[in-house]
């Protein structure tokens, strides 16, 4: 038997507040909006029944009735998708505190940031970067460099040997003899690398080490440019506005000879730990070219001159990060190594 | 060295405070290392320079001080009072070795009276850090430490002849020294001798037999000029380093050897009492002569951009004690340096003497001119990619003693077996230059095993050394090795796997390509120290540049490791030399590609690299790529097989290929297969 409109109605609320998913609401929409058999085109079989006056009215309501049933099942399908898609959400929650994956990245060593820190200073200064035999004749690393065979830097207590003519370098001047052989001036060169020394390892020493030398050979070079090189190294290696020191010093392979001080980058010259309450931090060994050097590979000390130092790299890394053992900079600890960046 | 700041200003007139004092003689090149106050006085602590003995003592320091402070200098009194005896008389002195001891003299002071010392004396010294000995020691002492020159007390009494003979130590030559050490002598050794023995290392340490003891009334007193690298040469040979073989060794004052005498004997008469006797012995052979050394005014600026009048440069090394002729219309000087300072013999030593005395902080700051340009070392692009690329690999940088213990090196090596040996190494058991850089990796490894850290990726990039090529110096090659051991990605809460074969192999293959070298091919390969089953080689232009794998478990063992560990080794000199090849761009394709997939079950003895070979000896050039995407092994698969899964890309560059063409090329793939492979297809 054919149901009245209201009845109708009142049914499609009933089982409109039953459903909870967009597919019972699509069964719904079969169900009172079915173009042969949905209970609204039932329905309207009665017309027949009706007077002419009524089926206008009747004809009214059902319109009313189909167009409430359709905003009613389009209000709640955008209810439902939206509740489904804060659920599918909800699900794909994750812990965003826990830590994120991938191989971590490694670390650089200490020496190697300090050492490509000094290459590019000075390879942005003009200079080149050279490099030389880390096993080395005395002459390389001793005769060359004017210091003279009695020296003490050459006794075997000092000095590595791996025969009675090879030696491992005791500092990477040597580089200097080899280009100064191979090129002539002008010449503007630094020579990082590693260095040997007899030192039985301890918190400050360590039987190896890295050291960069420089040299800078030209017609007029003086004194004068080796003071503003290094305090421009210094400035753009600790920081500007940090003052130099240079103290009459004395090294074989130069005359005159300089150790270089720069002004306490922690305290600025007021007294720390960093710089042991002096306000001055040893920079390292310089000074003028000795004449003997000059002639040893053929440069006229009266038509050249130029100036030299040497750079302790693992007392610079030290100083820089604090580091009060540095026997931790060749044990490759883990632990040691992934501190720096 | 210790110098007393109330005993300075015994020789010279300061006004200055001690710590200006120092600040001025560090600036001078006399570094002060610390300033202490000690009972009244300041002891400062200098760390001199190994070419100024002259400033070892408090009237050297006085020299340099009335220059920096303008004080006066007060002399140390010599004149004494002789008695008739002579000391000629008394006994002879015979130099045998003129070059090793050039100048000898001595005093003979009769009649003393040993005892202690005043207390003066004994605060003196105590003062710079020195022991009371007894009254006659302690003047020696104290000559050494006012003057700068040693000199040494006998007794008169037990030198056999009363005599002094200069000479070198007899072969096998036994000395008890003061310190109560029998000391075996050499010939290279100087000593100084009696008529029968030696009586003291020339310049080092004196004899017991003849020292002073309470019982000594007579005293002959030594005060010599001995070669410096003799006395060095002693002195490390014997390992016996003393304040007067300290000051020996880096060079007396030539000049000295009377005068210090005379000081001492003075000092003995006044403390100890007795006679001076008549003379100082004074053997002098072949009197040392300096020769003058020229200065230009020129010369000055030119090595320190410092203006310095001549006449400037004159006045401060005749302050200096330099004897100074002026050549003022030529601007030059002629400077004769005192007998005390053995370091100046060139032009430019005077520009440093001249230099250090106006103030280096005078020399103004400049930046020379420069047209070139920088450079870095050959490679160093590459060699900082490759390092980058590694980092994001998650391994950290190692650096590590070059040298190790030969017989793990040994195991290391791929051809040669020799690499240089140090002949005096600080650890017996570290004498090889190593061989391969994985010798000290491993240590490392076993370092950080020990402080527990199972997860470790290292690299080092460092020089290995071969044996000594026709040039005479020992090969040296730039390698690169990784090492790696634990999980491959440790600290994840969600990757468990542990580090294999694969990851050590992606790891040298990203260092291929992050260096751009191309051209190579990965082989199987047998390496001693690796896993026979798991090594492979890096073959370049028909060349081993590299070898990787798992480290042998029987080396493991020898570490007492407990996990894999993963080792490669590239000759990083060689790889760089070829590196960085000319990239060209290939058009990107028009057409789109079809792939189909293989699943098939294959013999061990079939490697995947016989599949690549089999499919591209079809010559199909239609096929893009083969990329395998699945390995498994184990339940459902035959012992001995493995089930391999693979995806084939088909792509023309002039058309879209039809499911036909494709079929057919992959028919023939197939049948290849599984003809010549005896592969299963599935």
């Amino acid at each position: 038997m054919e149901q009245s409109l209201n009845e109708i109605r009142e049914q499609f609320h009933r089982d409109l507040d039953a459903i909870t998913t967009a597919e019972s609401l699509v069964a719904i929409r079969d169900k009172y909006l079915g173009r042969k058999s949905g209970l609204i085109a039932a329905s309207k079989k009665n017309i027949g029944k009706l007077g002419a006056d009524e089926r206008a009215e009747f004809g009214r309501q059902v319109n009313e009735l189909s167009r409430e049933v359709e905003t009613e099942i389009e209000r709640l399908d955008v209810e439902i998708s939206a509740r489904n898609e804060e659920a599918a959400l909800l699900r794909e929650r994750v812990d965003v505190t826990l830590p994120g994956t991938g191989a971590s990245g490694g670390h650089l060593h200490p020496i190697t940031l300090v050492r490509q820190r000094i290459e590019d200073i000075f390879v942005s200064m003009g200079y080149s970067v050279e490099d030389g035999p880390e096993i080395e004749t005395p002459f390389y690393n001793f005769d060359a460099l004017n210091i003279p065979p009695s020296h003490p830097a050459r006794d075997s207590a000092d000095t590595f040997y791996v025969s009675d003519t090879l030696a491992l370098r005791t500092q990477t001047s040597n580089v200097q003899i080899h280009t100064m052989e191979r090129q002539k001036p002008p010449l503007r060169v630094i020579a990082p690398g590693r260095v040997f020394r007899r030192d039985t390892p301890d918190p400050t020493h360590n039987p190896m080490f890295f050291q960069v030398e420089g040299l800078n050979v030209d017609r007029h070079i003086t004194m004068a440019d080796l003071k503003g090189t290094l305090t421009k190294f210094v400035e753009m290696m600790f920081g500007v506005n940090l003052r130099t020191r240079f103290r009459p010093s004395y090294f074989p392979f130069t005359e005159p000879s300089a150790e270089v001080d720069f002004s306490c980058y922690v305290c600025d010259g007021a007294g720390c730990r960093v710089c042991k309450g002096t306000g001055w931090i040893e920079l390292g060994g310089s000074g003028m070219v000795h004449p003997n050097v000059l002639e040893t590979v053929g440069i006229d000390p009266e038509e050249f001159s130029g100036f030299a130092f040497g750079l302790g790299i693992d007392r610079m890394a030290a100083l820089m990060y604090g580091i009060d053992d540095i026997r931790l900079l060749y044990e490759n600890d883990v632990r040691f190594l992934e501190q720096f960046a | 060295m210790k110098i007393s700041y109330q005993w300075l200003k015994e020789l010279v007139a300061l006004r200055t405070t001690p710590q200006e004092l120092a600040e001025k003689l560090t600036m001078a090149g006399l570094a002060v290392d610390s300033v202490e106050e000690h009972g009244g006085d300041f002891i400062l602590d200098f760390d001199l320079t190994s070419n100024r003995p002259d400033a070892l003592s408090h009237f050297g320091i006085a020299r340099e001080a009335a220059i920096v402070c303008g004080g006066r200098l007060i002399s140390p009194l010599v004149e004494l009072s002789e008695s008739s005896e002579t000391a000629e008389s008394a006994a002879g002195i015979q130099i045998a070795e003129p070059t090793l001891c050039p100048r000898y003299a001595a005093r003979l002071i009769k009649g003393v009276k040993v005892g202690s010392s005043p207390k003066w004396l004994v605060d003196r010294l105590e003062a710079i850090g020195q022991r009371s000995i007894n009254n006659i020691a302690d003047i020696s002492n104290y000559v050494m430490f006012e003057m700068g020159q040693p000199t040494h007390a006998f007794d008169l009494h037990t030198l056999k002849g009363r005599r002094i003979i200069v000479r070198r130590a007899q072969p096998g030559e036994i000395l008890r020294t003061l310190d109560g050490v029998d000391r075996t002598l050499s010939p290279e050794m100087l000593v100084i001798a009696d008529a029968e023995r030696a009586v003291a290392v020339a310049g080092v340490m004196g004899g017991e037999e003849t020292e002073i003891s309470s019982a000594t009334t007579d005293v002959l007193l030594e005060s010599a000029y001995f070669d410096p690298d003799s006395v060095r040469h002693t002195s490390r040979e014997l390992g016996l380093t003393t304040e007067a073989s300290y000051r020996f060794e880096r060079g007396a004052d030539f000049d000295a050897a009377v005068r210090a005498a005379d000081r001492a004997s003075r000092l003995i008469a006044e403390i100890a009492g007795g006679v001076v006797l008549q003379g100082v012995l004074d053997e002098y052979p072949a009197p040392i002569t300096r020769t003058p050394v020229p200065l230009r005014e020129a010369r000055i600026e030119r090595l320190t951009g410092l203006k310095v009048e001549i006449e400037r440069a004159a006045e401060i090394l005749t302050a200096l004690e330099f004897r100074v002729e002026l050549l003022k219309e030529r601007y030059e000087l002629l400077a004769l340096p005192p007998s005390f300072r053995i370091d100046v013999s060139r032009e430019e030593d005077l520009v440093e003497e001249v230099a250090r005395h106006i103030g280096y902080e005078k020399i103004a700051l400049t930046v020379p001119e420069w047209s070139g340009t920088g450079a870095y070392l050959a490679g160093e692009t590459i060699r900082r990619g490759l390092r980058r690329e590694l980092l994001s690999s998650g391994f950290d940088e190692a650096i590590s003693f070059s040298f190790a213990a030969g017989e793990r090196d040994r195991l290391f090596r791929s051809s040669e077996t020799d690499t240089p040996t140090i002949t005096n190494p600080i650890d017996a058991n570290e004498t090889a230059m190593r061989g391969s850089l994985i010798t000290r990796l491993l240590e490392s490894i076993q370092g950080n095993f020990n402080k527990g850290t199972k997860d470790v990726k290292l690299f080092e990039i460092g020089r290995v050394f071969g044996r000594v090529a026709a040039d005479g110096r020992p090969q040296e090659r730039e390698r690169l090795a990784l090492i790696m051991t634990g999980m491959a990605e440790p600290g994840s809460w969600r990757e468990k796997q542990q580090i294999d074969f694969f990851d050590l192999k992606g790891a040298v293959q990203s260092v291929m390509q992050s260096s751009n070298v191309s051209g190579f091919t990965i082989e199987r390969a047998s390496v001693e120290y690796l896993h026979p089953g798991q090594s492979a080689a890096l073959i370049k232009d028909g060349r081993q540049v590299a070898m990787f794998g798992r480290l042998h478990p029987r080396i493991a063992a020898l570490y007492k490791f407990r996990q894999a560990v993963f080792v490669a080794e590239l000759e990083l000199g060689e790889l760089l030399e070829t590196a960085g090849h000319q990239i060209r761009y290939r058009g990107l394709p028009r057409f789109p590609a079809s792939s189909r997939d293989v699943s098939a079950l294959v013999q061990d003895d079939v490697s995947w690299r016989d599949i690549e070979e089999t499919i591209s000896d079809l010559g199909f050039g239609e096929i893009e790529s083969v990329n395998v995407f699945d390995v498994y092994a184990g339940r459902g698969i035959p012992e001995g097989s493995r089930s391999l899964a693979f995806r084939i890309t088909y792509r023309s560059q002039d058309a879209t290929l039809t499911d036909e063409q494709v079929n057919l090329m992959q028919e023939k793939v197939k049948e290849a297969l599984e003809g010549r492979l005896k592969i299963q297809l599935r």
